[in-house]
C-alpha cells in the first residue's frame, strides 16, 4: 500500500515511488516547494524512485525524521518528509 | 625539472575528512576568505612538492553538482571555468554509494582526477572492504587509499597527483546511461559541440535534459535554438520512464553508482552495534537526548564565558595597567590623550572582548562540527527554530549570542544556504549579550526592578521571534527545510581544529582590528575636540523629544558603539554619579527606554566587523541601519505607553 514517509512505524521500511512536490499537503493552500527544488534535492540526496528506506526514528513535537537510506542516515524535515509517497507491504 | 605551477581543487561530500587532507597538504600555508561576493568560505592553500608549486583549493562539501545552492555553483564553475590542472576527489569508503554519486558527476565535467579513498579505517570496522584497485579500473582514475586523520597515503596522493598532471591528465572514464537516454545525450551533445560554452558538450547536454535553470539561461543567450531540441528529447525520456527527465537521470546515476558500489565492496555486518552506533541513538533519543543535549550546551556556554570572562579581565588589568607607564612618556596632552583613548583603547577593547571568546568559540564550534554532534542537535532542535524560520543548526550562533554576539555572527557559516546565514545573523544581533545584561540588570535590575529587567528580556525575545519571522518572510529565496547527512560520530582530527581556529582568528584580526580602531579613534577625536556635547544636541530632537532621555544619553549611547557596557559607564560619569536613583531626569522610565534602546539600537563595533567579515560591507551596513532605526522607534513607542501607564 502505497503511504507518506511520516506515516510509517519506527523501523519499518518501504519503496519509494514519487516525491509529491507541489502538491497539497493536509489541505495547506501552500504549492509549495516546487519552485526550490525540494524534490531535485531529496532526489540528489538518494530519495530516487525505487529506493529502499528505513525511517528509524522521528524528532519529538513533529520534528525531523531520521532516516536510512543507500546506506547512510539522513535527517529530513517533517514537511518534506510528508511529500515523499512509499510502497509498504503491511 | 622546470618550476611548475598547478593548481589542484579537493572536491567532496561533506563530513568526509577533505579539510583534514587540506589540512595535512598545506600545513601552515594557508588563506582563508570568501568566494567573491558570497558567504561561502574559500580556503587556498600553497604547497612545493618535487619542485612543483601547487595550489590547492578546498571546495565546498557538497553532495551534487545541480543549482539548487550555492556552493554547488561554485564549485561547477570553478572546475569548469577555472580549470585546475587536477581535482582530487575525497571519498567516504564508508557511505561509498553516496560519495560515488557525486564522483560519477564530476567525472562528467572531464577534469583529470584522482580519488582519495578516504577513512578506510573507519570503513573497515564497519566491516566494509573496498577493492580500491578494482574502482580504479571501474572508474579509471587513479585510487589512492587514505586515513587522512593519521596521515596515512596522503604523501602517496600527492605523488599520484603530480605523476597524473604530469602525464597530462587523462580524462575520467565515461560512465554510460540507459540506451535511450544515451542517444538523446548524444545527438544533443553534437548540436552544443557548435557552440562556444565553457563546460564540456556532453555535460551541457546532460545538464539540459535535466533541465538546469542555469545552463538553460545560459544557452538561451548564446543559441535558443538547442532549447527546444532538448525539451524534446527530455519529454520523450519522461514519456519512456513516467518520471521527470531530471529524476531520471539522478536514479541512473545512482544506479550506477550503486553498482559500483556493491562491486567494489565486501560487506560484513558488524557483530554488535559499534559504540558510535549506540552513542548515536542515545543522542538523538527522543526523551534522553534532551536533557544530554541541554547539558553538553549548558556546559560549553558556560565554560566559554566563564574562561572568556576570565582572560578577558586578566587581559584588560594587565592592558590598564600599562596606562600610567604611556602617560610618562607622553604627557597629558592632546595628542598622548588620542593615542591611548583612541589607538591603544581600540585595540585593548578587540582583545579584551572579542579573543578571549572568539578562541574557544571556534575550537569548540570545530569540535562539534567535525565530531557529528552539531548534525544531531540540529535533528533534535529543528522544530523549534523554524518558529522563527530558521533550523536547528541556527540553535548554537543564537545560545552563543547571549555571552558575545561576535562569535555568533561568525557562527552563522554553520548554516547551509546564504539566506539562512543572513536570516540567522540578522537575528544573532538582536540576542542581548553578556554586555547588554550588564546593562539590564545593572540600572534596570537596580534601580527598578528585577521583573522589570525580566520584562525587558522577555519583550526583547518577543521582538526577535517577530522580526525573525518578518525577515523570513521578508527575504526573496528558498524557504528553510532540513535534507541533512548525519554521518557516523568519529573522533575530530585536533591539528585541524587547531588550524582552523588559527586561521579564521587570524583573519578575524586583520578584518576587525583596523575598524575597531578607526571607530574609537573618532570618538575619542570627537571627545578632545569637545564636539560631545553639540553631537548630543544634535542628537536631542531624537534623544529628548522622541525618546523622553536627558541630552547626555545620546553621548553614552555613541560610546556603547564601542562596547555596550561603555553606556553605563559613561552614563555615571556624564551624570556626576553612580547612584542613578538620586538624578530627577532620569527616572525608572527613562531607565528602561534607555535601556531597551540599548538593547536593541546597533550591533557593537567588533559585531559589525564579523558581519563585514561574514557578509560584506553592504548587509552589514543594512543590519546596522535597520537596527538603529527599529531601536529608536521602539524606544519612542515604549516611552509614550510607559508615560500613559503611569
Amino acid at each position: 500500500m502505497e503511504l507518506r514517509l511520516t506515516d510509517l512505524r519506527d523501523g519499518e521500511s518501504g519503496v519509494v515511488t514519487s516525491i509529491k512536490i507541489g502538491h497539497r499537503v493536509h489541505g495547506e493552500h501552500r504549492r509549495a516547494g516546487r519552485r526550490w527544488g525540494f524534490r531535485h534535492r531529496l532526489e540528489d540526496m538518494g530519495l530516487t524512485p525505487g529506493t529502499r528506506v528505513t525511517v528509524v526514528k522521528s524528532a519529538p513535537f513533529r520534528g525531523p525524521l531520521e532516516v536510512y537510506v543507500r546506506g547512510s542516515r539522513l535527517a529530513i524535515g517533517k514537511r518534506m518528509a510528508e511529500r515523499i509517497f512509499v510502497e509498504v507491504k503491511r | 625539472m622546470t618550476e611548475s605551477k598547478f593548481i589542484v581543487a579537493l572536491a567532496g561530500n561533506a563530513n568526509v575528512g577533505k579539510s583534514v587532507i587540506f589540512n595535512h597538504l598545506t600545513g601552515l600555508h594557508q588563506h582563508i576568505g570568501n568566494w567573491p561576493g558570497k558567504t561561502v568560505e574559500k580556503a587556498e592553500g600553497t604547497l612545493h612538492f618535487r619542485g612543483h608549486t601547487i595550489d590547492i583549493i578546498d571546495l565546498p562539501g557538497i553532495y551534487s553538482l545541480s543549482t539548487f545552492s550555492i556552493e554547488e555553483l561554485i564549485s561547477r564553475e570553478y572546475i569548469a571555468v577555472q580549470t585546475p590542472d587536477l581535482v582530487i576527489n575525497v571519498v567516504d569508503a564508508s557511505v561509498l554509494e553516496r560519495n560515488l554519486f557525486f564522483t560519477l558527476q564530476l567525472m562528467e565535467l572531464e577534469t583529470p582526477m584522482v580519488v582519495a579513498l578516504n577513512q578506510v579505517d573507519m570503513a573497515k570496522k564497519k566491516g566494509i572492504k573496498v577493492d580500491y584497485k578494482k574502482l580504479e579500473k571501474t572508474l579509471g582514475v587513479p585510487v589512492i587509499p587514505t586515513v587522512a586523520t593519521r596521515g596515512t597515503g596522503v604523501y602517496e596522493l600527492l605523488q599520484k597527483s603530480v605523476e597524473t598532471i604530469e602525464k597530462g591528465g587523462k580524462k575520467p572514464h565515461r560512465m554510460k546511461y540507459g540506451e535511450e537516454i544515451e542517444k538523446r545525450i548524444e545527438s544533443l551533445s553534437e548540436i552544443v559541440k557548435e557552440i562556444r560554452y565553457p563546460y564540456p558538450a556532453r555535460w551541457t547536454a546532460i545538464k539540459l535534459l535535466e533541465k538546469d535553470e542555469q545552463v538553460e539561461r545560459e544557452i538561451r543567450k548564446i543559441s535558443p535554438k538547442i532549447l527546444p531540441a532538448a525539451g524534446k528529447s527530455a519529454k520523450e525520456i519522461e514519456n519512456i520512464h513516467g518520471h521527470s527527465c531530471s529524476t531520471v537521470i539522478t536514479s541512473e546515476r545512482y544506479e550506477i553508482a550503486g553498482c559500483i558500489a556493491r562491486k567494489v565492496q565486501h560487506i560484513a555486518p558488524p557483530t554488535r552495534p559499534p559504540m558510535r552506533e549506540r552513542l548515536h541513538a542515545l543522542t538523538t533519543h527522543k526523551i534522553l537526548g534532551y536533557p544530554i543535549m541541554a547539558i553538553a550546551l549548558l556546559s560549553i556556554f558556560i565554560s566559554i564565558f566563564t574562561f572568556g570572562d576570565y582572560t578577558s579581565g586578566l587581559l584588560s588589568d594587565l592592558l590598564y595597567g600599562l596606562e600610567p607607564i604611556f602617560e610618562n612618556i607622553f604627557g597629558p596632552g592632546i595628542v598622548g590623550k588620542l593615542i591611548w583613548g583612541g589607538v591603544i583603547e581600540g585595540i585593548i577593547a578587540g582583545v579584551t572582548i572579542a579573543l578571549p571568546y572568539i578562541i574557544p568559540f571556534y575550537l569548540i564550534l570545530y569540535l562539534l562540527e567535525d565530531s557529528g554532534y552539531l548534525s544531531r542537535i540540529a535533528f533534535l532542535l529543528d522544530n523549534v527554530m523554524h518558529k522563527i524560520g530558521l533550523h536547528g543548526k541556527a540553535f548554537i550562533p543564537v545560545m552563543l549570542s547571549l555571552g558575545c554576539n561576535v562569535p555568533g555572527c561568525l557562527g552563522c557559516r554553520i548554516m547551509e544556504t546564504e539566506r539562512e546565514r543572513l536570516l540567522t545573523a540578522f537575528v544573532v544581533t538582536l540576542v542581548p549579550c553578556a554586555a547588554t545584561t550588564v546593562i539590564v540588570l545593572g540600572l534596570v535590575g537596580t534601580f527598578v526592578s528585577v521583573q522589570w529587567a525580566l520584562a525587558l528580556y522577555i519583550i526583547d525575545l518577543l521582538i526577535i521571534f517577530f522580526l525573525g519571522r518578518l525577515a523570513f518572510k521578508a527575504l526573496p529565496g528558498e524557504p528553510t527545510a532540513l535534507i541533512m547527512e548525519m554521518s557516523d560520530y568519529r573522533v575530530p582530527h585536533l591539528e585541524t581544529v587547531l588550524k582552523q581556529t588559527w586561521f579564521r582568528l587570524m583573519e578575524f584580526i586583520k578584518m576587525a582590528f583596523p575598524l575597531i580602531i578607526v571607530g574609537s579613534l573618532l570618538i575619542k577625536l570627537a571627545e578632545v575636540m569637545e564636539l560631545l556635547n553639540p553631537i548630543a544636541g544634535v542628537l536631542s530632537p531624537m534623544t529628548v523629544t522622541w525618546l523622553g532621555l536627558p541630552a547626555i544619553t545620546g553621548i553614552a549611547l555613541i560610546f556603547g558603539v564601542l562596547r555596550k557596557e561603555l553606556t553605563l559607564i559613561m552614563l555615571a560619569t556624564l551624570l556626576g554619579t553612580a547612584d542613578f536613583a538620586q538624578v530627577p531626569s532620569f527616572g525608572p522610565v527613562q531607565m528602561i527606554v534607555f535601556t531597551l534602546v540599548t538593547m536593541l539600537y546597533i550591533p557593537c563595533v567588533a559585531t559589525i566587523a564579523a558581519l563585514v567579515r561574514e557578509f560584506g560591507w553592504k548587509k552589514a551596513l543594512f543590519i546596522t541601519v535597520f537596527e538603529i532605526v527599529f531601536a529608536i522607534l521602539v524606544g519612542g513607542i515604549a516611552f509614550r505607553l510607559l508615560i500613559l501607564a503611569q
